[in-house]
Parts: C-alpha cells; structure tokens; sequence
C-alpha cells in the first residue's frame, strides 16, 4: 500500500518535469563563427527590450557576430547577476548591459572583464568603472527640457504638473526628472508649477494606480508627464477610464504601438523616444568595435556605426566615455502612423 | 528492501537528492559549461541572500505561521547598514547594528502575532508595506556603494584557486547553526511542538506566547544577515534591495519539504531546495533558455511540490486515506474557538 503511494509520488512529479522540459528544450542555443555577445536587457518582459534585441540581432548578421538575447523577467539588478555569470561561464566576448541598478550588477561585470570579456552598457549604465563605453538613446538634457517644453505647449505654460516615474531609484529616471526640473526654473515656465513626482514601477496597475491617486488628490491638475513607455500608457489608459482626457494633458515616453489609439483619442497630445531597435543596432556596432580594437574608450575615436553612418564617442551629460544615439523622435497624431514599434 | 533503505527513500531529502542529481544529468545535456568546478560551486552564490531568508521564515513555518515581510526587513538591514556605515562607523559595527534593527522588526511581528494572537498572514502583509516604506524613508531614492574593498571582497570574494565562493560558505555554516537549533535543542522541539497543535503544546506546558515571539524574532535577525550578506555580495545598497525575491524564499521553504500547516519539515531539506532551484536556472541560464520559460519551470516544480509533498504525507500518516488534505490546523482554530466559549476545565 505504501508503496503504491509513493509511486503515484513518482509519477505525478515525472509527469510535471517531463512537461516542463518539453517546453524548456524548444528554446536553443547557436553557436556560430565571429564574435559571441551577450545582450543582457533590464528585463525580458518590456517591449522596447525586444526591440533592442531586433536591432542587436540585425547588427549581429551584417557584421558576422551573434547575439544571445536573454535577462531575468524582473525588472531587478540583482537578478540580472545570474545571466552574467551564465555569459562569463560560456566565454562570450562581449557582455551588452542595461540596467536598473549600477551598482549591483558591477562586481559581476568586473569578474567578467578581468576575464577579457568586453562590457558596454546601454540605456540603464552601470558604474562606470565596470563598462568601457555607454550607449546613451540620446542626451538626458534633451530629454528633461523637450518633455517640459511637450507638456508646456498642450497646456499653455499655465498651471500644475506631476511626473509619473518608474521605480525611484532608477537612475536614468531621476536623472530626467533632475533636468524636468532644471528646465522648469527657466523663465519661460515660471507659472508651470511641478507637485509631485509618484511611481508605478513600471507596473501597468501601479502606474494605473498612481495615476489615479493624481487625478483624485489634484483636482486642478493640468498636466502629468510619464517619462516611462509603461507608464505613459497607463496613464493614458486611466485618463480615458475617468473621462479626463481633454482636461489632463500627457507627454512622456512611449511606445508609438502602444501609445496610438490614445493619440488618436485625444487623450495623448504629443510624446517621445528614440527607435529602440536603432539603439540595440547601435551597442551592439560598438560592442563589435571594441573587440575588434578600433574603439578604446578614449574620447574623440570615432568609427562607422552600419547604417547609423559615423558616429564618436564623446562625453554626454558629464558622463564618459558616450556614444549618443540622436535626438529624441517626437510622435504626434499627425507623424504616428509613420512609426511601427 | 529492507524497511531503513525504504524509509529513507521515503524522506523528502532523500528525493530532493535525487531531483538534484536528475537536474545536475539535464543540466549537463543542455550545456557543456555546466559541469565545469567553477559553475558548480558558483551556481547557488547570487541565491544566498535568498537562502538566509528562507531559513528564518523555516523556524516560523513550522510553528504554524507565515512572515511574508522578510524581504522588506532585509531591505532595512541593508539601508541601515549603509546609512550608518556613511556616517563613519566601522563596518562590521554597521553590519551589527543592522541586525539589531532587523532583530527588533522581527520582533515587533512577533509581539503582534505571538502576544496580541493576530493572524500572521495580516500582521506580515502589513509590516511587508510598513517596512518597505521604511528602507525608504532612511535611504530615499539614492544607492550607497562606496563599501570598504576589504568588506565586499569578503562578501564576493573566492577561497581556493579563487572558485570558491565565501558567500557559499556563509550559507553552509548558517544551514548547519541553524539546522542545530531546529532539530538539536529544546528550542526546536518546542517550535515543532506548536506547529503541531498550539493547544496541545500549552497544556504541556510549552512556553507558546515567548517561542512564537521568538521565531518572529529569529525570521528577522535572519533577514538582516541577509541584508548584510546581500551588501557584501553585491556591493550595492538600495531601499529596493530583495524586491521581487519573496517568491524564491516562499519557493525554498515549500519545496524544501516544510509542511505550509505548520508541524513538519528540516533545515536539510530547505538548503537542498534552495540548491535544487538555483541549479536548475543556472542550467537554463547556461542555455539560454529565456527567463519567461525559467519562470514556467521553476513554478511548476513548485506546484509538482506541493502536490507530491501533500501525498507523500498522506502515505506517511496512514495507508488508509489517499492524498486527504491534514485538517490539523483547522482542529486547532476549532479548540481555540471552544476554548474561549467555555471554561478551561472542560477541556478534554
């Protein structure tokens, strides 16, 4: 009788582990000729990720490389540390990072140099000291003045704003809304004034959340910035949920996908980003570069980045050694259909 | 076969060996990288914050409760141990002074659900936000990073031709304390005790109300250990520190064999859970299988778990009855509500 059980134990856990690698064995591994990098996003789970790797993958095939594209399905540095130490483990050439957390993913990345791996951040930087070049989407100044100038012009330059963010310590966030703020100092919006900053952790609900919280707890709110591509469209969504689209006004960045029957809804006037899958074409061009020994990470080399034409690198926001992908691209009702990411 | 090999076959352990061997074979077909020494005794390192979690919240799960706000003490250990370290205090202090926070958190769910007699669940659900809100209350949004080399070097560093890791070491030597005082003292009898059945325990004159306050207590001093692990090993400070880990630290308990009714379970079985868990994402990491994918199996496991636990118990207790579900905390809540209606006296 017992032992009846116990196989009945058996079989039941069997049947769980044979159905799960089934699944598990579809996905695969390619190892091919030229340089192996691993592109490393902040999460699996956000579009504009994939779009990264669409773009890194194309890179890949002009210039004879490959790209592994993998990450954790939270949003978290620390997570991030197991997929380094799986790509350091493989002997990959080059590691291509963005991350929320500069600071966690830093020793790892460091065992992974002191093994000759190569290591680029883009998007989310790490420390400084465990990555030889940044790739920055385009300069955070521009970005912090032109989403002030995008509200500022829906709304008049008149009356209360609130930034929805995504997790307070994300560093490229803060350092946005460092420049929201810088630019709100300038004469031209002295009658903007800024109420609070909340987040949504890059959570749809949250964000849906926290927008709610806005409308409800500033009731002569005219404007709210989402400088993040899930939080924008919550907001959007929430916005058109509680009728306020006219009275509201939303910029941020978004997703022109995600972002297009809000547009047309009238409950988005205007918002940024750059092409996404530009930027993974981009890091993964100067990931290549420094493995083949043409960029160092001194300031002033330059090198011919495919189809992006030359670029430099160069220092960008008090920060060194940079490769600046371009200025923001602003999406409105009227370029949108243009667009299709 | 005789009946020894057939009951040790029977333990939970036992097959949590085997599932790590049979991990260790699939692991190996997926990647040739797999087996190399410096992948083995590093696959568990980026876990063991998780690990020391799972061994606080082990003691009070086996007395019949839950704390769910072990992430967010952690997450307090470690902006206290960076604040304090900032203003100038030495290190190890710091580290000290942050398990004293994290001791004193703990306890604070403890009085609540161990004196007051609360349910855990609320209690730990409240203080998993509260506590959170804390870390950044102290912290805000900013990180601390500037730890002395000479701490994260011991916290990420590596012994013997520099393979293996210290934080490793760490968790072994906390499984085994830890394991000691479970299975090894009075202390322990009497958390298995409770878990049990309270009433029962009470009437043998269990001292109930200080052992569930120090479980409590013992859940948080853990938490702040891994606070301070956590810190060492990644250098990096955060009010958002161990977000998104809870999952892996309920994973770890449960599929460690602990008994979610309270009553059952071993340290063992915890710390070959943690391993089995972190083997198998290190043998899809190593094969790039995406995390989505990760996430499926991990969870599954846990379900297969659940199930095959549930069952082996059944097959345990009795022959008779298969796969029924232990009513034994429910018997408890019932003698509790018997116990307030009538005098203790009648009482049987």
């Amino acid at each position: 009788m017992r032992r009846k059980k116990l196989g009945l134990v058996g079989i039941v856990a069997g049947l769980a582990v044979v159905a799960t690698l089934t699944v598990a064995l579809t996905a695969g591994a390619g190892t091919q000729a030229g340089y192996k990098i691993y592109f490393l996003p902040k999460t699996t789970t956000i579009p504009v990720f994939t779009q990264n790797g669409i773009g890194a993958k194309l890179a890949a095939k002009s210039l004879g490389d490959t790209v592994t594209y993998n990450g954790p399905t939270t949003v978290s540095g620390t997570a991030q540390v197991p997929f380094i130490n799986a790509a350091i483990q493989q002997g990959f050439n080059a590691i291509v990072i963005s991350t929320s957390d500069p600071n966690a993913v830093a020793p790892a990345l460091k065992r992974a140099a002191a093994k000759g791996i190569k290591v680029i951040s883009y998007d989310g930087d790490t420390a400084p000291s465990s990555r030889v070049i940044f790739v920055a989407p385009t300069s955070n100044s521009l970005i912090g003045a032109s989403q002030v100038e995008s509200i500022g012009k829906q709304i008049g330059y008149k009356g209360q704003i609130a930034i929805l963010s995504a997790t307070p310590t994300s560093p490229n966030q803060n350092t946005w809304i460092k420049f929201m703020k810088a630019t709100l100092k300038l004469p031209k919006y002295k009658n903007m004034q800024l109420v609070t900053t909340v987040y949504g952790n890059d959570d749809p609900t949250d964000s849906a959340k926290a927008t709610q919280g806005l409308i409800q707890a500033y009731p002569d709110l005219k404007g709210i910035i989402a400088p993040t591509t899930v939080g924008i469209q919550a907001a959007a969504q929430e916005l058109q949920q509680e009728g306020k689209c006219g009275t509201i006004k939303l910029t941020g960045l978004g997703l022109p996908n995600d972002m297009r029957k809000y547009v047309k809804a009238g409950c988005a006037g205007a918002f940024a980003l750059w092409n996404e899958s530009d930027l993974g074409y981009l890091a993964t061009q100067v990931a290549h570069n420094v493995l083949t020994g043409k960029l160092t990470g001194a300031i002033g080399q330059s090198f011919v980045a495919g189809k992006l034409g030359k670029r430099t690198v160069v220092v960008s926001d008090g920060n060194k050694p940079v490769v600046v992908l371009g200025p923001p691209l602003v999406f409105t009702p009227q370029n949108i259909d243009k667009y299709h990411f | 076969m005789s009946q020894a090999a057939r009951r040790l076959l029977a333990r939970w352990e036992s097959i949590l060996v085997l599932a790590i061997i049979g991990a260790g074979i699939w692991s190996t077909t997926l990647s040739p990288f797999f087996l190399k020494r410096g992948n083995l005794l590093d696959l568990v390192t980026p876990y063991v914050f998780i690990g020391l979690m799972a061994f606080g919240l082990t003691f009070v799960v086996i007395a019949g409760e839950i704390d769910i706000s072990v992430v967010s003490m952690l997450a307090v250990s470690v902006v206290c141990f960076a604040q304090i370290f900032d203003a100038g205090v030495n290190v190890w202090l710091a580290g000290l002074a942050a398990l004293a926070v994290a001791t004193a958190l703990g306890l604070g769910n403890g009085v609540l659900v161990g004196l007051l007699n609360l349910p855990s669940l609320a209690i730990t659900l409240g203080t998993l936000a509260a506590y959170g809100g804390l870390a950044f209350v102290v912290l805000g949004g900013e990180g601390v990073a500037s730890f002395p080399n000479g701490y994260t070097q011991i916290g990420g560093g590596y012994l013997w031709r520099n393979q293996l890791p210290v934080a490793l070491l760490v968790l072994l030597g906390f499984a085994l304390l830890l394991g000691l005082l479970l299975h090894a003292t009075r202390f322990g009898r009497y958390v298995f005790t409770i878990g049990s059945n309270r009433e029962a325990a009470r009437f043998s004159g269990v001292p109930v109300a200080r052992i569930r306050v120090s479980v409590f207590a013992l859940s948080g001093l853990m938490a702040g250990i891994g606070g301070v692990v956590y810190v060492g090993y990644f250098g990096s400070a955060r009010a958002d520190a161990g977000t998104g880990s809870l999952l892996d630290v309920v994973t770890a308990v449960v599929l460690g064999g602990v008994d979610i009714f309270g009553g059952a379970g071993s340290m063992l079985g915890v710390l070959l859970a943690l391993i089995l868990v972190a083997e198998l994402r290190n043998g899809m990491q190593l094969a790039n299988i995406a995390g989505e994918t990760q996430d499926i199996v991990i969870g599954a496991l846990l379900l297969a778990a659940i199930v095959a636990g549930n069952l082996l118990r059944a097959a345990q207790a009795d022959g008779a009855l298969s796969g029924r579900l232990r009513p034994r905390r429910r018997e408890v809540v019932e003698h509790e509500a018997a116990d307030s209606a009538l005098p203790p006296s009648l009482e049987t």
